[in-house]
């Protein structure tokens, strides 16, 4: 990266540390993390349980809060703002897709896209969420509850929801935990294609090697540190570097 | 311990805030029911030690044996006695003293102009007995009255009318008398019997006053003496009376005075509570149920686990209700212990806003324990019980399914037994109104629609909810959606939620709309039948009050704006056997102030032996022009009169009409209830007013109102019913709010993911505050409007029932001001309760609430 002015990131950490506990209880679920999520990219964070990969998300999606080190989006820093701010954030500037439980049941497809949309009290751009409800391929379901849907369509309707705002950003966090592997595909395919043809950012957590393999970089958290970064993945040579964790280094 | 007993307790201490609701309504409730029973009981033998003491000195009463009783009044009419009787009882051996005890209305008049008391207690004036044994009051301060004009007045009374000795002011008896404060008196200890107040004069002043003729008293007090008892008295003195005179014993004379206060007062007054402890209970009976629904519905899994792990259905529904049992005892005897708290803090309560409540230890009684206990824990396991059996019900498999939120909506059979209830309701009601006037018939009508709108309820709250919140998602968008579409989630638990705000809010409204009636009927009564231009009254209620001079209709005549002045008095006779209340007047006058409807016969010439009747108490007694009708006096004597006439309208001319002359032989202390002026042509209102008004400041200041004033002030002791209906019911309201607190606080614990997730895709804690707070809203919306109408139809039923029921017209009157009130505080009610679990739902931590396992 000779060229720094041409990368912007859309979100990044630095020396980013969050304990839990204290005393003997302590537990140092990030140690001094520092990393950048470029703009226009696709992003998976992975390590194994309790490496830190989704506090470490929490932490730079604002719904959680360093213990010390920034977490900044685009050049907002996160640390100095109030949960108010906060909270308009997250709205005006982030979107998210949850392993499950992403819908509220008493919203329609539609108005469960537009949620965010909506409680900011704006109208968004409605030629762009015409097209991703094209994109995920539910037009025929937009008036449907989401108990009426199965769990790939829900989560291809999270995709949409989190897509709606055009935000600077989408969190993923573990976004296939609850599907089988053929919904899964869809939804990372989804994803990939939203982030390569709109030229938005992702990042997702998961700690699958075939998810992460849809990815332009998977960054690897171990014990609370970024330790391995990967361009152009794929699932074996994720799997092997997976594998390399196992062994004692 | 039992795995039932054990699993219970456990899931009560893990869930403590979950019953807190519970916990606090049937505390409430059994407090309310408490206080009420331990007041009552307390209040009762306060009087009883407090007219016992007061008349431990009188061992013997001796008075006229007969009373006349008019229909509404308990304590009767006596003829009086003659004072001449008291030398021949002294005579008798064992006799020490005997003293006339002559009673009459006085109403004294204030330092400010305005009259003592007269709102309810009796104000009384007599003579002070000098045996100081034999006179219930004992002089506290200054002496006895020994010359005219000079009075004795009870220490109560002096306060309120800030009087004090040496001070020289009017006794209305109701001719004004000016009299002369020389002495304070306090009764049984206290400042006056409860709010009665006692003026007392000399013999002579109080025979010239208070009776009719010379030489009567109402009754004469003897004291035994040493070693005679009160029976041997009583049978020592018998002998001696008259025909148609008896004696009584001190003590049968205190108990009677007693059960007068508790037939009188005390059994409304505690009635009246009970019957609002009743309310408050029933609106607590939904509460609870819908609590124990609630959280059955939230550990599905919990009890399908238990019931896949091998726990009999028995078991399970063992638990719950060994939970509504340990909740049920707790907040009974705290309750208990609550009420009686209640009472005692009235007792202090009460003297400090100068009502003396007398002294006495507080009263309870086994029955005023058990009840409240039994009536709370019944009430709450009777409410847990059906959730008891659906938890037994629960399916193992339900442990794997993915929610066990109850959404189960308004079935098909509940619509249909709904919609039959109401019709039955409707038919019963419309029947017993208009077809076979009942109030029996329409009442059973009104608990059948009642129980056709809790049926209902889960059917109406869907499509109510939905109007009632269709302004909301256009002024509070999706915040306002959001809160709509909440609430519209599981109708059964909304509807069950406001039908406890539902029922508060119709008992509100159903006295509202009764009230407004009332007073509508005293407007259609005054504007129909006097035709006078002002009315001169005392403004008093109930037994208080000593009426006009009956002079003043006199001077008011003879005014020369004045055409007719006519005073209405009243008088008592039995007429054919029966007691009745006689209107004592000029009928001439009277035809000419009062709209009397069509009559038969003519008003004019009923001279000494004529008398008028109304066509409805002519009809019950078979009567007709022409006929005659034997009446007997409290003097016991008995004329026959000839019926006159027979007119249309009783309402304030009273049922029997007969002329001052033909009542001047039978007269005891008169008074005149009400005069009717009206002015010759061309005399303005007020200038007319203004000098009635000269003439009756004259006559102890008595107040002149014009039509309008009089219709309005005829209406004022229903302000005060509403008023203390309102404080009553405002608990009720209050259970009901408390539950709906409760349920969105349940509703909020089990929607936990879901508010997390709003919160993060950027929903605000205002946001969040807001929602959860219109939910409420709509959801106390939704109980005030059917509450509203409920009320306004039972309203409805009441007063035409009571049209029915009775001889005069009434009016339906529903007062949109008060109702638009009424529903604006069930919405700000709403908007209250909902402010805690609005709170508590924004302090959820977002991660906590979206982490997915």
């Amino acid at each position: 990266m000779t060229t720094a002015t041409t990368v912007r990131t859309a979100a990044r950490v630095v020396d980013a540390v969050k304990v839990y506990g204290r005393g003997d209880t302590e537990v140092r679920a990030l140690d001094g993390v520092s990393v950048d999520f470029p703009v226009g990219r696709f992003t998976a964070i992975m390590g194994p349980s309790g490496s830190g990969k989704s506090t470490l998300m929490h932490c730079a999606a604002g719904l959680d809060t360093l213990t010390s080190g920034a977490a900044v989006i685009g050049d907002t820093e996160l640390g100095s703002l109030d949960d108010r701010r906060l909270t308009l954030l997250r709205r005006d500037r982030v979107g998210f897709v949850f392993q499950a439980f992403n819908l509220v049941p008493t919203l329609t497809v539609a108005e469960n896209i537009t949620l965010p949309l909506d409680l900011a009290g704006g109208r968004g751009d409605p030629e762009w969420i015409d097209a991703l409800i094209d994109v995920v391929g539910l037009r025929d379901r937009l008036h449907h509850r989401p108990t009426q849907l199965s769990g790939g369509q829900q989560q291809r309707v999270a995709v949409a929801r989190a897509f709606a705002g055009r935000p600077d950003v989408v969190f993923a966090d573990e976004p296939t935990g609850n599907l089988d592997s053929r919904s899964g595909d869809e939804v990372l395919g989804l994803l990939g294609r939203t982030v390569r043809q709109t030229a938005r950012t992702v990042v997702m957590v998961t700690h699958d090697p075939v998810a992460a393999a849809h990815a332009d970089e998977v960054v690897f958290l171990a014990d609370g540190r970024l330790v391995d970064r990967m361009e152009s993945p794929t699932a074996d040579k994720v799997l092997d570097r997976m594998k390399a964790f196992e062994v004692p280094s | 311990m039992n795995a039932a007993v054990r699993l219970s307790v456990s899931s009560l201490r893990a869930h403590k805030r979950r019953f807190a609701g519970t916990f606090f309504a049937v505390f409430l409730g059994v407090a309310f029911l408490a206080g009420t029973l331990v007041m009552g009981d307390t209040l009762r033998a306060s009087f009883d030690s407090m007219f016992g003491s007061a008349t431990s000195g009188t061992d013997a009463v001796v008075r006229s044996a007969d009373a006349i009783t008019t229909p509404g009044d308990s304590q009767g009419v006596r003829q009086p006695v003659r004072t001449d009787l008291v030398s021949t009882l002294q005579d008798v051996p064992g006799v020490a003293a005997a003293a006339p005890d002559i009673e009459g209305a006085g109403q004294l008049v204030g330092k400010n102009g305005k009259p003592v008391g007269g709102q309810g207690p009796p104000t009384l004036a007599g003579n002070w007995i000098t045996d100081s044994e034999l006179n219930p009051y004992q002089l506290a301060e200054g002496r006895a009255p020994q010359k005219s004009g000079e009075v004795v007045v009870n220490r109560g009374a002096a306060k309120k009318g800030d009087l004090k000795i040496g001070d020289t002011t009017t006794l209305r008896t109701p001719d004004p008398v000016k009299v002369t404060v020389v002495g304070l008196a306090t009764f049984g200890g206290e400042d006056g019997m409860a709010q009665v107040t006692f003026t007392g004069m000399t013999r002579a002043d109080a025979e010239k006053y208070l009776t009719a003729r010379p030489g009567e008293a109402a009754s004469i007090k003897v004291r035994a003496g040493p070693g005679v008892g009160e029976k041997e008295l009583v049978d020592r003195l018998t002998p001696v009376l008259p025909k148609g005179v008896e004696a009584i014993t001190g003590q049968e004379s205190a108990e009677e005075n007693t059960d007068m206060i508790s037939s009188q007062f005390l059994s409304i007054f505690t009635t009246f509570l009970l019957v609002f402890s009743g309310i408050a209970l029933l609106v607590a009976t939904f509460s609870i149920h819908n609590t124990f629904a609630i959280v059955v519905a939230q550990r599905t899994r919990e009890n399908a686990l238990l019931r896949a792990l091998g726990a009999s259905r028995r078991q399970v529904t063992a638990t719950t209700l060994v939970e509504a049992t340990v909740v049920a005892v707790a907040a009974s005897a705290a309750g208990l212990a609550g009420g009686i708290g209640i009472a005692a803090g009235l007792q202090t309560l009460f003297p400090a806003i100068g009502f003396p409540f007398p002294d006495g230890n507080l009263v309870i009684s086994v029955l005023s324990m058990v009840l409240p206990l039994a009536v709370g824990i019944v009430v709450c396991l009777g409410s847990a019980l059906l959730p008891a059996a659906r938890a037994g019900r629960t399916a193992p498999l339900a442990a794997l399914r993915e929610t066990a939120v109850d959404t189960s909506g308004a079935s098909r059979t509940r619509a249909v037994t709904g919609m039959g209830l109401a019709a039955l309701a409707v038919a019963t009601t419309l029947t017993g109104v208009l077809v076979s006037p009942s109030i029996w018939l329409a009442a059973f009508g009104a608990v059948l629609a009642l129980a056709a709108f809790v049926v209902l309820g889960p059917v109406a709250s869907t499509s109510a909810v939905r109007i009632l919140g269709g302004p909301l998602d256009r002024l509070r968008g999706v915040t306002g959606g959001l809160a709509r579409r909440n609430a519209l989630r599981s109708p059964k638990r909304t509807a069950a939620t406001a039908s406890a705000l539902m029922i508060g809010v119709a008992v509100v409204s159903l006295f509202t709309v009764f009230g407004a009636s009332l007073k509508a009927t005293m407007d259609q009564t005054v504007s129909r039948s006097f035709a006078g231009d002002v009315a001169v009254s005392t403004p008093s209620f109930g037994a208080g009050g000593s009426g006009l001079s009956p002079r003043l209709a006199g001077a008011i005549q003879q005014i020369p704006e004045v055409d007719t002045a006519v005073g209405l008095g009243r008088g008592v006779a039995k007429v054919d056997g029966e007691g009745r209340a006689l209107t004592v007047t000029d009928p001439i006058a009277l035809e000419r102030t009062f709209d009397l409807g069509k009559v038969d016969g003519s008003l004019r010439g009923l001279g000494t032996d004529g008398i008028a009747i109304t066509r409805s108490e002519a009809d019950k007694q078979h009567l007709t022009t022409g006929e005659r009708a034997r009446l007997t006096f409290t003097d016991g004597r008995t004329q026959t009169f000839t019926v006159r006439a027979v007119y249309g309208r009783s309402e304030l001319a009273g049922d029997y009409v007969i002329t001052r002359a033909a009542w001047a032989p039978h007269r005891t202390q008169d008074a005149d209830s009400l005069i009717a002026v009206s002015f010759k042509d061309g005399v303005s209102t007020d200038a007319g007013k203004a000098a009635v008004q000269k003439v009756a400041d004259r006559y102890g200041n008595p107040e002149v109102q014009t039509r309008d004033d009089y219709a309005q002030s005829s209406a004022g002791g229903i302000d005060m019913m509403l008023t203390l209906v309102y404080a009553l019911l405002a608990l009720a309201v209050l259970i009901a709010l408390l539950g709906i607190a409760n349920t969105l606080t349940l509703a909020v614990h089990e929607r936990t993911r879901e508010l997390g997730l709003l919160r993060a895709v950027g929903q605000t804690r205002s946001q969040l505050r807001a929602m959860v707070r219109w939910e409420s809203v709509l959801v106390a919306a939704f109980g005030t409007v059917g509450g509203l109408g409920l009320g306004a139809f039972l309203g409805w039923v009441l007063v035409k029932a009571s049209d029915g029921a009775s001889d005069s017209a009434f009016a339906f009157a529903i007062p949109p001001v008060q109702l638009v009130i009424v529903a604006l505080v069930g919405l700000a009610a709403g908007a209250l309760a909902g402010l805690r679990p609005a709170r508590r739902a924004a302090r959820l931590d977002v991660l906590r609430a979206i982490a997915t396992e």
